[in-house]
């Protein structure tokens, strides 16, 4: 805690020779890269792989009947699932060995990758709908999904913007290419539309804002605009305000809006305290909608119980803890923040979708990270980890 | 951080507890009704048998075939397999496992074993089959006013099988297997078999001998006469169980005409209580038991048994003329005394008797012997006949009804009001069931109750011995059998239509009873609209002979001494 303070301190120190503390770390750093080098922080890259493997039995468990159903092929969302943890295990493991600090160098080419990829899911043939949102883009047989890229790149050009211009946060105008990038990028989330990124975006936003060390009254400046849009875009799109309703009382429309909800309960009722046992989840078979992905947290929890969900989510408090505790420790302004950032997007992402899943805030569609079908969120993820690791060894 | 990390952990607990654990149950019972698909295993429906424990209707095994159209693999294949089994339209079953809309269909009910045992080889999935009852009635026409039929489903329709449906049908089982969305069974799919609790035997009170043979006479009168209906109900005035019931026209239980609507309402009805006629000179039976009872308590306006009625043909009541039947010429129906005004079937003499006692004394003995309310006997639709309010009754209705005119009556009212005369005094509560047998064979009894005692058995003896003197000297003659104490009396009633007497329409009836001195059979014959010779003297009393006659062959019964 100590250190901590410290850290703290030096990041929201007015003076001047305080602030250029760590960019004098940051040239240290460079000339001594492997003498400040440490063993780095192994436990959690175990951890975050172990979760990416569990994610491919609970896929298993979850979409076997469905893929046998649907595909003739019980192992489909599988084997999808396998080779993104091989790709993801793959990019952890090249970040571990890539220098953070290089990837502030990529921090603009990362954001406008990521804008271009965004704008790419609206041309027609290369964008792909489903369920009524074009979310996602397609070459051949890959598919993409621009906003879990454009969640990593929006942090990683936070950090370093902020790292280079920490002299700038106390105003307003000096946060403004921050908002801005990040209001572009929830702008074209928002329209695909995908409500929960564009949510997960805006409070990763926030969040990387106060942690700048800006100022309370800047800060408030910024927040009371956003406190005003959320009820401003729930009204706009009458599907939202319907959502809405469907959560207060699902059994309102028990097969319209209030299904998904419905179904997630059911699930993680008939789960109850131990669970049904691994493989046994009855809302497996094609009840519950999207069991693979956004809903996998009810069918973990119909299998495994209460009891199973609270040893899931202390492994997803131990990832979180440890990348708090890595950017804490991390001496250079870019390294705590992109360590800060990155370890918000996936806690984030759990919160909401832990949330959604039963049924605490209305449904919208958000992975559980590593552990939902789908490659971008896993790979992206596991290599933001690598990232982390790579701080944990050069602070 | 790691507090805030700890909270966020904790809310997350909270909600999945409170959803979990706490809410858990709930959300799974609701949910049960979307995991499990049920196929009805039917009870088998309960035997109807005579007193005797001779089947009347009973069940023949046979199958429903249910689709489950999701389930369905090849669909072509299986509506071929299907439609060639079970005599169906390849093209409709194909449409029907295509159609997707609903997720169980009924294929077909009722089908034989024979057609099921070849299925069962093919395992199409998405068919199941589960076994289903098919009624089977052992008399075909006889008694099927009385038994009534089923629909498709085995529920009672009409007559006993609709009465006492609920003890027949008893609770169907089922097996409920654990399915996925669309109705596919999976693979760790829990059959769960709760069994189907059959229907309860009926044991009725009639004696199918001697329905049987009620049957027979009485269809041979129907056809002979031309008439346009023909009821009888033979019943035990010692405790009122109904020994026979029957009516013509009337249909095959086993082959229902369900398609014309109006011919199975006209057959399948049973008249004898469900519909009211004017019983005409029966009816004094009951006019006589109120005098001679009255005369024994020794009310003065009642006539002793010796008293001489005065010979003319015509009474005249509030201004209309009443006349008898007979022209009273060459000394007919002179210086008669009850006895042989009973014989004769005198109508003055039943005026003189109703208006002597007055409206409130007749109407007190006409209630207690069950007219204007129905007898509650054990059948839906009973009719309560007509009469005439006590506070609106005039003198000119009261003496006509004293004759059996101006008052309408169902044949069980009649029969039961007779019995009651002739047995003693008793008037019972009717019955057509004798008892239920459970399936573990338990028998339920049904008792004799005694709602009213109308008349003492000493006027009941009384009027029984004067009724046997109808039968073996007067207007009753034909229905005499030597060595035999029958007694008896005869009924001939104009219809009415539209207000007025219908020419050439009557309702011939006659209501016997054997032996006279101990009651133990009573039969009324009502025979609608005879061509020809219509009294019921002529018509109604033979057809009593042949069913007495036939009774005592039954029943091996030995003349008196």
């Amino acid at each position: 805690m100590k250190f901590h303070k410290r850290v703290k301190a030096s990041a929201t120190n007015k003076s001047a020779p305080a602030a250029v503390k760590p960019e004098k770390l940051f040239a240290s750093a460079g000339l001594a890269g492997k003498k400040l080098t440490k063993a780095g922080d192994i436990p959690l890259l175990i951890c975050v792989f172990v979760m990416a493997c569990f994610g491919c039995l609970m896929i298993y468990s979850a979409s076997s009947y469905t893929a046998e159903v649907l595909y003739n092929d019980s192992l489909y969302f599988v084997k999808k699932q396998l080779l993104g943890v091989g790709l993801g295990t793959a990019a952890m493991v090249g970040m571990c060995f890539l220098p953070y600090r290089k990837l502030m160098k990529f921090r603009y080419a990362a954001i406008i990758i990521a804008a271009i990829l965004l704008c790419l899911v609206f041309v027609p043939v290369i964008g792909i709908t489903n369920y009524g949102a074009t979310r996602w883009i397609g070459f051949g047989g890959i598919t993409l999904q621009p906003s879990e890229i454009a969640k990593y790149a929006f942090a990683l050009f936070a950090a370093a913007y902020f790292a280079k211009n920490h002299e700038k946060v106390k105003t307003v105008k000096g946060i403004l290419p921050v908002l801005g990038v990040g209001l572009g990028f929830c702008g074209l989330i928002i329209i695909e539309p995908n409500m929960s990124i564009t949510m997960c975006v805006g409070l990763l936003m926030l969040s990387l804002i106060f942690l700048s060390g800006t100022n309370l009254k800047t800060f408030l400046i910024i927040l009371i605009p956003f406190a005003v849009a959320i009820p401003v875009l729930i009204i706009l799109e009458p599907y939202r305000l319907q959502r809405l309703s469907a959560f207060i009382d699902p059994w309102a429309s028990p097969k319209d809006e209030g299904y998904q909800l419905i179904q997630s309960l059911y699930a993680l009722g008939n789960g109850g305290m131990f669970g049904t046992g691994l493989f046994n989840s009855t809302q497996k078979y094609r009840f519950l909608p999207f069991a693979e992905s956004d809903f996998i947290l009810a069918i973990m929890g119909e299998e495994l119980g209460f009891f199973g969900l609270a040893i899931f989510f202390l492994c997803c408090g131990f990832i979180v803890y440890r990348g708090f505790k890595i950017a804490r420790r991390c001496r250079n302004r870019f390294g705590y923040l992109l360590a800060m950032g990155f370890t918000l997007v996936y806690g984030i992402q759990v919160v909401i979708n832990a949330l959604v899943v039963s049924g605490a805030i209305p449904p919208t569609g958000l992975p559980l990270p590593l552990i939902s079908s789908g490659n971008t969120s896993l790979i992206i993820t596991m290599a933001s980890v690598g990232v982390l690791f790579n701080i944990s060894r050069n602070n | 951080m790691g507090l805030a990390i700890a909270f966020i952990f904790c809310i997350i607990l909270g909600r999945l507890f409170y959803v979990q654990v706490v809410w858990g149950k709930e959300l799974t019972q609701k949910a049960t009704d979307q995991w499990n698909r049920e196929i009805p295993v039917i009870a088998s429906r309960g035997v109807i048998s005579d007193r005797n424990g001779e089947i009347l209707a009973g069940n023949k095994t046979s199958y429903s075939v249910f689709l489950r159209p999701n389930a369905v693999e090849n669909a072509e294949y299986t509506a071929t397999v299907l439609s060639g089994l079970f005599e169906l339209d390849p093209q409709v079953v194909l449409e029907k496992i295509k159609s997707g809309k609903v997720s169980e269909i009924t294929l077909a009910r009722q089908v034989s074993k024979e057609s099921v045992e070849k299925l069962v080889p093919y395992d199409l999935p998405g068919v199941y089959y589960s076994r289903d009852n098919t009624r089977q009635y052992t008399y075909n026409e006889a008694l099927c006013q009385v038994l009534g039929f089923t629909a498709n489903d085995g529920t009672g329709l009409s007559g006993v099988e609709k009465y006492y449906n609920e003890i027949l049908s008893g609770t169907n089982g089922e097996i409920m297997y654990s399915t996925d969305i669309v109705g596919i069974e999976t693979e760790k799919s829990v059959v769960i078999y709760s069994e189907a609790k059959d229907g309860d035997e009926l044991r009725l009170t009639i004696d199918i001998d001697i329905q049987l043979a009620v049957e027979e006479a009485l269809k041979r009168t129907y056809v002979s006469s031309n008439a346009k209906a023909a009821s009888c109900v033979v019943l035990n005035p010692q405790n009122f169980e109904i020994l026979a019931m029957a009516n013509f026209p009337s249909y095959d239980l086993n082959n229902v005409p369900r398609d014309d609507k109006d011919t199975l309402n006209a057959q399948s009805r049973n008249s004898v209580v469900c519909d009211i006629y004017e019983p005409g000179s029966t009816f004094k039976v009951v006019t006589a038991a109120a005098n001679i009872e009255e005369y024994l308590k020794g009310n003065k306006k009642a006539f002793s048994n010796s008293y001489i009625f005065n010979s003319s043909r015509t009474r005249t009541v509030d201004g209309t003329k009443i006349k008898c039947w007979s022209d009273h010429s060459n000394g007919k129906h002179s210086n008669q005394t009850l006895a042989e005004a009973l014989n004769n079937s005198c109508n003055p003499c039943f005026t003189d008797m109703a208006l002597s006692l007055g409206t409130e004394t007749f109407y007190n003995y006409l209630t207690s012997f069950g007219f204007g309310n129905v007898t509650g006997l054990d059948f839906n639709g009973e009719a309560l006949g007509m009469l005439v309010p006590q506070s609106l009754v005039r003198d000119c209705d009261l003496a006509r009804i004293g004759f059996g005119q101006t008052v309408a009556v169902t044949g069980i009212q009649l029969a039961c009001a007779v019995a009651a005369s002739v047995n003693g005094g008793y008037y019972y509560l009717p019955r057509l069931l004798k008892s239920v047998i459970t399936s573990g064979g338990k028998a339920e009894s049904n008792k004799p109750v005694v709602l009213n005692r109308p008349i003492s058995s000493e006027a009941s003896s009384i009027l029984a011995s004067m009724l046997e003197g109808v039968v073996s000297e007067g207007s009753g003659s034909k229905a005499y059998i030597e060595g035999y104490r029958v007694g008896g009396k005869t009924g001939t009633a104009q219809k009415y239509e539209n207000g007025h007497v219908a020419v050439g329409k009557y309702v011939s009836s006659f209501c016997g009873f054997f032996p006279a001195d101990n009651p133990q059979y009573l039969a009324l014959i009502i025979v609608d609209e005879p061509e020809g010779v219509y009294y019921g003297s002529t018509v109604a009393a033979p057809v009593a002979k042949e069913i007495f006659s036939d009774i005592i062959g039954i029943k091996n019964i030995q003349p008196y001494a």
